[in-house]
């Protein structure tokens, strides 16, 4: 069984609390009275997935079954969501390897002979041939990879782009060509946030530069609150423009899947319990874990972490027509991750695991430690900020300066350059997103090499606009200080000295809210 | 009798700092330096044109310190004579009428000792007014000697009194102030290197170091050239901001300095092995003001093909091998010219003296620390890591006793 | 490698203190209807019926408890020869009145008979912490039971059927003032289920001694008996609700026995008039006073050889 996600007032019989920092976690005492957003517990897992893809292929909503769309000689184009989710990567076999062997197998009994498999990865790094083997399998990959049929989007490669047309307000329409002008798009996605799927799938992981700029932008990502909340999101508004757009230029046939919460394997499983409900061995193994990892040198420490596999559950899996699946997705996906909240609060205290979306086999610089705690965790909500405006946000990550130059090139110049002038989104945007865009070294390691395109930093940055036009201060706890001040914001080596030094803009007995994940969670805040 | 240090030839001392003194600096300023202090004889103004000088300040430069530590390539060592005073950045007062200049005056030194000074025919680069391309340095009534401060007759500016020939001297004008005037002798070689450098308008430049070369270059870079943007190589935090005063657009750290280059100027970057790493594109011009090999090496690997780097310092041994590959275009900038042919022929202190008159140079100044000249030791300490303790220019103040 | 040991010490005191080692875990109040109603946790006990627990317990008992409970109270033990008209195993049942009960028992029996004795003791109270479960498990072979039901390791017709005689005390509970309470069937549906006979047990004193709610025998060496009945075997279809009174009326009988003689009790069960164990209806602090009177030792029988048995 599993129960409901609730908001907890730290009392007298409260122990610490764990708090997610980095490559490693910490024991945290909460001033008496804070609030802790505890996520749902896992939900069952489905027992025969492979049924509920069948079922779900064959009855699929607002479409006819999968078998009937193939035919011999038609193009197929199956397109799936790259190594950035699941968060961590998934215990083999992989949801998306199930679904598309289910296709597939669809296809060859249909006689489809034209198949190409895209990793819709838009501006993020190329897959390595190991990352997408682990994705889609052994068998999928022996079959289309050595002919060349088996690739990472390229948003650079213009004579394998598309202009599809515009929108009504203008927004270009750019994606694969191949994914374009194909006569059935079959999309596989995990949706492991409410921020995934729907028409963010194709219009997003298939586009170009020119098309994502957008909704990508300091602008409209101030104004959607939340990007999680895909009613209030003008990113997504934006997204489901182009996306209605390409539904009537092209057939897409979208499968979408849900995963629970289990999110960390064992002997890691103690993170996930709630901590008062701990039994000797849950402690004891936290005492074992929090000795390795004091005792490994970091890399030791970087492996133990990003060598996890999380054992995830299937919770759904629906395709047919996008918006219909897309509907019952993000029920599902609420069922999982939704918690109600009443109000705000003056302080919103967040931990910052070792992993966010694009550093899966890397490193987590200061930028996408920002992006993961501003961007991902802040808009965590529903209805209203977890945080009151002009509050405070106090996050606990090392923010070590440290970079991983194969992935993420632009990144430190980014930090280097750009933060050196300016911290605002939009100044940053107007200044130097375009010269970072076009730079031809980026380009070209974005589309040879394995590194996020040139751009990516403005975006992880803009992810944060939000969340720095609502709170007045934000404070690391644990964070280097050179790398914090450098992205303007303050240090703090404990809770208590990050509360001392809010209090200025929040009083000294604030309210406050700390969200506990992971694994994910969204705040319905009343 | 007067006070001065003496740099004196000691196989055992040089080849102490030579093997040690790049590890451990403090070295240079304790046993193993080539340097004493002594009581001699006045030297004596005998010949017509010369005059002694009374030193005000005279400040230790990049190629003094490199000759104590032994790093200056052998090639100088013909043209040198022991034991010598050195001391070629000098501020002082006349003690004698200098031809037109009366007793009194205050001058600076144009160091280099030329045929005018050595009372011999004119080479050919003199007479075309490249005074610092001089052939006759070793010949001539003095010993042999690149410029004062490394010539056994004519003694140096680290002492209270030295001897100058007219040639070498300018009187300052009465509203520069004496570590203003100081720096005329470091900036009349920063103008050489910028105009040396033959900048065209808009082009982007690379300068790789902000000691006080690099810093006065840059400055003659803004002031005299169209130079587009500078991008300037800096290690320390005073660094920086003293190269954006004097026109920088962009600063940088020294491990940061390809990436920053690549950045600004959207080149390539390549990586061979063992860390050698350099840009595809770059710099239309580069500029070393440092000297060491890394230096050199980066300014090469930082600059585009068919581009120019000059080496402004006293260059270590490099990896050409960008020079030949990129077809670079390696130039040399030593010393200061009495006619610049890139500024209309005037000579490279005129132009010095107007930039010291600015603000920004006053800055600078204001920096400007001085030593008593039994203090040297500590002086020579303080040199070495100037740049992290803050100070553009360390000198010697002879007045002084304390 | 200062710091990190530095850092273990720090966690583990925070960890102690915040989960209140040694003492229950609590719930956040604010989470406590959220929490999962507590589950018996599941203690395994097959442990302690193997050699090396039984070696342990050997020697816990003889050298230890033996004298530590010789030492508090004067015990006095009768109706042992009914032991020898069974074979093991065996159903003990007593009336309960105190913790002195179960030691009482174990040390009154024969040893080979208490080599293979258990004691059902509820689960909630004797297993809910590990230290306590391995403690009462290992120094008086308890296995748990549950009292309100619910799953465990091993139930008692397990035990039985290896051969372990069983001490069962049908109350369920410790009596509050000293009188038996009522009994529940369990023993009863045991025997009847398994076909094994029931010895009841009568004990006087253990109240007096060290009633409820008392963590050690008052001072003074109180007096304390027990008394062994003849067995008593479910008649051929016999149910368990025919059988439990029939347990009843046994150990009520030998209390009276203990109270009076052999003979007086007998002719009182005859006659139906066995004192009611379960005492007068009168005030109830006039039911404690008279539960707290200590039995008198029974004149002609020197203490010391009723322990010391052959």
């Amino acid at each position: 069984m599993s129960r409901p996600g609730f908001v907890l007032e730290v009392d007298d019989r409260t122990p610490p609390l764990v708090v997610h920092e980095g490559e490693g976690f910490r024991l945290e005492e909460f001033p008496l009275g804070t609030q802790v957003v505890y996520p749902p517990e896992s939900l069952p897992a489905m027992s025969d997935v492979d049924e509920a893809i069948q079922h779900a292929l064959l009855h699929p909503e607002g479409s006819d079954p999968l078998p009937s769309l193939l035919r011999s000689g038609m193009r197929l184009t199956i397109a799936f969501d790259d190594i950035s989710i699941p968060l961590p990567p998934m215990r083999k076999p992989d949801i998306r390897q199930r679904i598309i062997e289910a296709v597939l197998t669809m296809a060859a009994d249909a006689g489809v002979d034209d198949v190409e498999l895209i990793s819709a990865n838009a501006l993020h790094r190329r897959l390595t041939n190991a990352e997408l083997k682990d994705i889609v399998g052994e068998r999928v990959f022996r079959s289309f990879h050595p002919q060349g049929l088996l690739y990472n989007h390229d948003a650079e490669d213009r004579g394998n782009l598309l202009h599809v047309g515009m929108t009504d307000q203008d927004e270009d329409v750019e994606i694969n060509r191949r994914a374009a002008e194909s006569d059935l798009l079959i999309y596989v996605n995990v949706n492991l946030v409410a921020m995934d799927g729907g028409h963010k799938s194709v219009p997003i992981g298939l586009a170009s530069y020119k098309s994502l700029r957008h909704h990508h932008n300091s602008k409209t990502m101030v104004r959607s609150h939340s990007f999680m909340d895909m009613e209030k999101s003008h990113l997504h508004h934006s997204a489901w423009r182009m996306g209605r757009m390409l539904a009537d230029h092209l057939k897409i046939f979208t499968i979408e899947t849900t995963l629970n919460n289990d999110v960390f394997p064992k002997p890691y499983d103690f993170l996930l319990k709630r901590e008062w409900e701990w039994g000797v061995k849950d402690q004891a193994s936290m005492l074992a874990v929090r000795r390795g990892l004091a005792l490994a040198p970091d890399k030791l420490r970087h492996k133990m972490f990003h060598d996890l596999r999380a054992p995830y559950g299937v919770t759904g899996v629906h395709a047919g027509e996008t918006e219909a699946v897309h509907a019952k997705t993000l029920a599902n996906v609420h069922r999982q991750q939704m918690v109600e909240v009443q109000g705000q609060s003056d302080v919103l205290v967040l931990g910052v695991p070792y992993l966010g979306p694009y550093n899966v086999n890397s490193v987590m610089n200061p930028i996408l430690a920002t992006c993961m705690g501003l961007g991902y965790y802040f808009n965590s909500y529903r209805g209203q900020p977890v945080v009151r405006r002009g509050g405070a946000v106090i996050l606990y990550h090392p923010v070590k300066p440290d970079f991983n130059q194969l992935h993420h090139p632009s990144y430190v110049d980014f930090y280097e350059e750009v933060l050196a002038e300016s911290t605002d989104p939009a100044v940053i945007e107007a200044k130097h997103e375009e010269a970072y865009a076009t730079d031809p070294w980026y380009v070209h390691l974005y589309r040879t090499s394995h590194a996020y395109h040139g751009v990516h930093p403005f975006y992880m940055w803009y992810w944060a606009a939000h969340a720095m036009d609502h709170v007045e201060e934000v404070v690391w706890v644990g964070g280097d200080r050179r790398a914090v001040g450098r992205m303007g914001f303050r240090a703090a080596s404990t809770l208590a000295d990050a509360l001392e030094m809010v209090s200025g803009t929040v009083g000294s007995s604030p309210s406050i809210t700390y969200l506990r994940n992971p694994p994910h969670l969204i705040a319905d805040v009343h | 009798m007067i006070l001065a240090l003496e740099m004196f030839r000691s196989v055992p001392r040089m080849v102490a700092a030579k093997a040690v003194g790049g590890r451990i600096p403090g070295i240079l300023s304790g046993p193993a330096a080539p340097l004493r202090l002594v009581s001699r004889e006045q030297p004596a103004a005998s010949r017509p044109g010369w005059a002694r000088v009374r030193v005000r300040l005279s400040g230790i430069c990049g190629s003094d310190l490199g000759a104590l530590s032994g790093r200056t390539s052998l090639y100088f060592s013909g043209l040198v004579s022991m034991p010598f005073v050195p001391g070629h950045e000098v501020v002082g007062d006349l003690m004698d009428d200098c031809d037109d200049l009366p007793s009194g005056t205050r001058v600076v030194l144009d160091s280099v000792l030329t045929c005018a000074a050595r009372g011999v025919e004119p080479c050919a680069s003199c007479s075309a007014g490249a005074t610092n391309r001089c052939d006759r340095i070793t010949v001539g009534h003095l010993a042999p000697g690149l410029q004062t401060g490394f010539c056994a007759d004519t003694g140096g500016g680290w002492s209270q009194v030295f001897i100058a020939h007219r040639s070498q001297l300018h009187a300052v004008p009465d509203d520069l102030t004496d570590e203003q005037a100081v720096l005329v002798e470091p900036l009349a070689c920063a103008v050489h290197t910028a105009l040396r450098a033959r900048v065209n308008r808009g082009d982007h430049v690379l300068v790789s170091g902000a000691g006080s070369v690099g810093l006065l270059t840059t400055l003659a870079l803004r002031e005299l050239t169209p130079a587009g943007d500078i991008t300037v190589v800096a290690k320390h935090a005073h660094q920086r901001d003293l190269a954006r005063d004097f026109g920088a657009t962009d600063v940088v750290v020294p491990d940061e300095a390809l990436r920053g280059v690549r950045r600004s100027t959207r080149a390539f970057h390549v990586r061979g092995q063992l860390g050698r790493s350099y840009l595809l594109g770059g710099v239309d011009i580069a500029i070393d003001a440092v000297g060491s090999r890394k230096s050199v090496e980066q300014a090469l690997h930082a600059t585009k093909a068919g581009g120019r780097v000059v080496l402004s310092g006293m260059p270590a041994v490099a990896d050409l091998s960008a020079a030949w590959f990129r077809e670079l275009e390696v130039i040399g900038s030593y010393a200061s010219a009495s006619r610049e042919p890139a500024a209309d022929g005037r000579g490279s202190f005129d132009l010095a003296m107007e930039l010291a008159a600015g603000g920004g140079v006053a800055d600078v100044a204001s920096g400007v620390v001085s030593y008593p000249l039994h203090r040297w030791r500590e002086a020579l300490d303080h040199a070495h890591s100037a740049g992290r303790l803050g100070a553009v220019k360390v000198t010697f103040d002879p007045r002084s006793s304390r | 490698m200062r710091g990190l040991v530095k850092g273990g010490v720090d966690d583990v005191r925070a960890v102690s203190r915040g989960w209140r080692w040694g003492r229950r875990s609590l719930v956040p109040r604010s989470a406590e209807p959220h929490s999962l109603p507590k589950e018996s946790p599941v203690f395994p006990t097959a442990w302690s019926r193997r050699r090396p627990a039984k070696a342990v317990r050997e020697v816990v008992q003889q050298a230890g408890l033996r004298p530590l409970f010789r030492s508090q109270v004067s015990p006095h033990v009768e109706g042992l020869d009914m032991l020898g008209r069974v074979k093991p195993p065996v159903l003990f049942v007593a009336n309960h009145a105190s913790h002195l009960d179960t030691p009482l028992i174990l040390l009154s029996l024969p040893n080979e008979w208490r080599r293979i004795t258990t004691v059902a003791a509820a689960a909630d109270y004797f297993f809910d912490t590990w230290w306590r479960a391995v403690g009462s498990a290992l120094v008086f072979n308890t296995f748990p039971i549950e009292r309100r039901g619910g799953s465990l390791a091993s139930t008692p017709g397990d035990v039985l059927n290896e051969g372990w005689n069983l001490v069962v005390y049908p109350e369920g509970t410790r009596s509050v003032d000293g009188w038996v309470g009522s009994f529940r069937m369990g023993a009863a549906w045991l025997a009847v289920e398994h076909q094994v006979p029931i010895v009841p047990v009568a004990h006087r004193g253990t109240f007096a001694a060290m009633p409820r709610g008392q963590g050690w025998p008052s001072p003074g060496r109180k007096p304390v008996t027990v008394r062994f009945g003849p067995p008593l075997r479910p008649t051929e279809g016999e149910s368990a609700r025919e059988f439990a009174p029939r347990v009843r009326d046994a150990v009520a009988s030998l209390l009276d026995e203990d109270r009076s003689t052999w003979w007086e009790a007998r002719r009182r069960a005859a006659a139906d008039a066995v004192p009611d164990p379960s005492g007068p209806d009168v005030a109830a602090w006039r039911r404690v006073w008279a539960q707290t009177e200590s039995p008198r030792p029974v004149s002609g029988m020197p203490r010391r050889r009723a322990w010391r048995r052959r």
